[in-house]
């Protein structure tokens, strides 16, 4: 057994003082900052996961090859959330309880909106990577969530503004809405630009009728698709999502139901619809956190999908990489920033940041913790091609000219048909 | 304009019901015969699909023009041996050892089992979504007045009733499927009598599994195709067979055509709540038969 005199013991003691007297930066010098990402890894949704989980390990190889955030390492500790508020809650309360206060992540909206009273209590941030609850910045706003990318007022409210100056002639709208929360406020959001934007901008008003709300996570869409059919409509916005949506657009094409619109605009399904169906694909618009042929000549932008395609082989990274890499760059940005790690000093440095990313700069509300991010838009047609598809038309919409004004606190108030 | 939404409202009702079928009548046939609740059903569902897949992406090629009937049925077939050998496997391994055990051990070793055919599926195919054009014979729509019945349905359609025939002849009409209702009816009686029981629960089991990998291929058009497939359709087909009584193939068939009327009737009647009627017409059969339409009361 070993033995200590007095000496040694005081030399320890001051030792040991003299360590926790050091601020905590230059105590954890070296030493890895962790970042939690919660992200789908199984289930429905591990497909987008996978992207968010690619993105934000290319931001944090990058940001290591470039020192680190304040000096030290950044490693990511990864959770599965299956997308399931309660399999996030449990990882979520796993990573603060490990002391890691930084986290990204949560695309769905459920498990974003239940991540938030977790991360005010147990004081950590959360920063999502694409789910489109617009209650995170009205009713149900947190000071520790924030999201970086697109707003679903700006998504959708550009989506309309869109149809209005390209079809003015296209004035009799449905929809075809999942029956969730999202669907709805998508669809919602959407009717309230087509009524803002067709008096001023086509000079007409338009005729919204009741949308058909489909089912969510079934394998047949045939119903809806008949009660599709009998409505006399020109414009067609569909907010049904990844599998469910090429599910439903395979049923369609048996009843030539999308050969009636004269437009199809679809919410969010960026390339993931067109990839499933290729040739089957019909030409319609959609929305893309970020669309990567656009944003070309950007220097971030090209290392990036240089990086992505050396991980995973895919020449090209759909939104939710680029959205997880904005994250990852914002907690950077905000930690250098505020020289501090700590979580105090991340929100209050996150609030109107401005930071570059692959889409451009973007700049963090600081009333709602919303992101002013440019709305990318395409048009996709099906292409006699290996890869099925091709981008006929790109449209990139000033975010500050759509998003609605930040009323943290309060219900979105939408003009209704 | 009513006769044509009744005539596509019963078309899209029976798409959906035999498709259901297709998928339920293995499940169904095993859990009558072997009283197993074979949760990775849907698992080898999904294999079949893509295995199916797989073959005509690599055929069509090799065939030139546009894929054929044929070659879809073909696919189908494929699919269907493809999985009944995987069945026999899975017989071997997992199902013989679950004889005699609890209900609750059978759920957990068929529901890794499940796990096992979708992590299976992730690392062969990857997790990315696909889907397959139907073959140009069935492409499109029959217009039936203003009706618009799409090919495919009466395609899968005119298959589920192909499948519910022959099964049923198969189990009434010929002596091996004599055979498996005498055992699943009384196996003790059936060993007595030197029946090789074993060997009849093998082939109920390959058989069984044989229909989801056709299943898989014959649906192969009609939706997406992904990891999370088996659950998309192993969820209506445990209500069908439940509803129609479990181990019935007779109750499976009418159990879907009945659910499939409700669930489209329901969402021509409520549209903004879809799904809705087809759980309430489920719990009010169950509350009312809880052996289900055609299970026999024990």
């Amino acid at each position: 057994m070993t033995h200590f005199d007095r000496r040694q013991i005081l030399q320890f003691g001051a030792a040991a003082a003299g360590a926790l007297a050091l601020p905590a930066h230059l105590r954890a010098q070296g030493t890895p900052l962790k970042i939690g990402l919660i992200t789908p890894l199984s289930g429905p949704q591990e497909f987008i996961g996978a992207y968010v989980k690619h993105g934000a390990e290319i931001a944090v190889d990058q940001i290591n090859k470039a020192g680190g955030i304040l000096g030290r390492p950044v490693a990511l500790e990864i959770r599965d959330d299956k997308a399931n508020p309660a399999a996030a809650l449990a990882a979520a309360r796993e990573l603060l309880g490990m002391g890691i206060n930084l986290h990204l992540g949560g695309i769905s909206s459920a498990v974003v909106l239940a991540l938030a009273p977790v991360m005010q209590q147990e004081k950590g941030v959360f920063l999502t990577c694409g789910a489109g609850t617009e209650k995170m910045n009205h009713e149900a706003y947190s000071p520790n969530l924030f999201r970086p990318g697109d707003s679903p007022d700006a998504r959708g409210r550009a989506q309309a503004r869109l149809m209005a100056q390209k079809y003015p002639d296209v004035t009799r709208w449905t929809g075809l809405i999942p029956d969730h929360e999202y669907g709805r406020t998508m669809w919602s959001i959407f009717v309230d630009g087509l009524l803002e934007f067709y008096p001023a901008i086509a000079k007409k008003k338009p005729e919204i009728l009741d949308p058909i709300m489909m089912p969510y996570g079934v394998s047949d869409y045939r119903n809806g698709i008949t009660a599709a059919l009998r409505q006399q409509v020109d414009g067609c916005f569909n907010a049904t999502y990844g599998g469910d949506a090429i599910t439903m657009f395979q049923q369609a094409r048996g009843f030539g139901l999308m050969n009636r619109y004269k437009v199809v605009c679809d919410a969010a399904n960026e390339f993931l619809v067109a990839r499933g169906l290729k040739q089957q694909l019909p030409p319609h618009w959609t929305g893309m956190h970020y669309y990567a042929a656009a944003n070309k000549g950007n220097a971030m932008s090209d290392r990036f999908v240089a990086d992505y395609l050396a991980k995973t082989k895919d020449p090209e990274p759909l939104g939710w990489a680029a959205e997880a890499h904005a994250a990852l760059y914002a907690l950077a940005k905000a930690a250098e920033k505020g020289k501090s790690t700590e979580t105090a000093s991340v929100i209050a440095n996150l609030k109107g940041l401005t930071w570059d990313t692959v889409t451009g700069p973007r700049t963090m509300r600081a009333e709602d913790n919303q992101a002013v991010k440019d709305v990318e838009l395409v048009f996709i047609d099906p292409a006699n091609t290996d890869k099925g598809y091709a981008v006929s038309q790109y449209v990139k919409v000033a975010g500050k000219d759509v998003i609605l004004p930040p009323a943290p606190g309060q219900k979105l108030k939408l003009r209704t048909a | 304009m009513l006769l044509a939404d009744i005539a596509t409202l019963l078309v899209n009702s029976l798409t959906w019901a035999m498709a259901t079928f297709l998928v339920a009548a293995g499940l169904t046939l095993v859990f009558g015969t072997l009283h197993i609740l074979n949760f990775s059903h849907g698992g080898f569902f999904m294999i079949g699909a893509y295995a199916a897949y797989s073959l005509g992406n690599w055929l069509t090629p090799l065939l030139g023009g546009p894929p054929s009937v044929v070659l879809y049925l073909f696919g189908s077939l494929v699919a269907g041996v493809v999985v009944a050998l995987l069945g026999l496997l899975v017989d071997r391994l997992v199902l013989r050892r679950l004889s005699g055990v609890e209900d609750a051990y059978v759920l957990i070793a068929t529901y890794a089992l499940l796990l096992v055919c979708e992590g299976a599926t992730k690392l062969v195919w990857g997790l990315k979504y696909q889907s397959v054009m139907p073959p140009p014979a069935l492409d499109g729509a029959l217009l039936l007045g203003d009706a618009v019945l799409p090919r495919l349905s009466l395609f899968i359609i005119a298959a589920g009733v192909l499948c519910f025939v022959g099964l049923e002849v198969f189990l009434n009409r010929t002596r091996p499927g004599r055979l498996v209702k005498a055992i699943a009816a009384d196996p003790w009686m059936a060993r007595l009598m030197g029946v090789n029981v074993r060997r009849v629960y093998t082939a109920t089991v390959a058989i069984g599994f044989a229909l989801a990998g056709l299943a898989g291929g014959l649906l192969l058009a009609n939706q997406t195709l992904s990891p999370s497939l088996a659950s998309a359709f192993v969820i209506q087909a445990f209500g069908v067979i439940i509803v129609g009584g479990m181990g019935s193939i007779s109750g499976a068939f009418f159990g879907a055509i009945l659910l499939g009327l409700i669930d489209a009737v329901g969402q021509w009647l409520l549209p903004g709540l879809p799904g809705l009627p087809f759980f309430l017409a489920m719990t009010a059969i169950l509350l009312l038969r809880p052996e289900g339409l055609m299970g026999r009361r024990t």
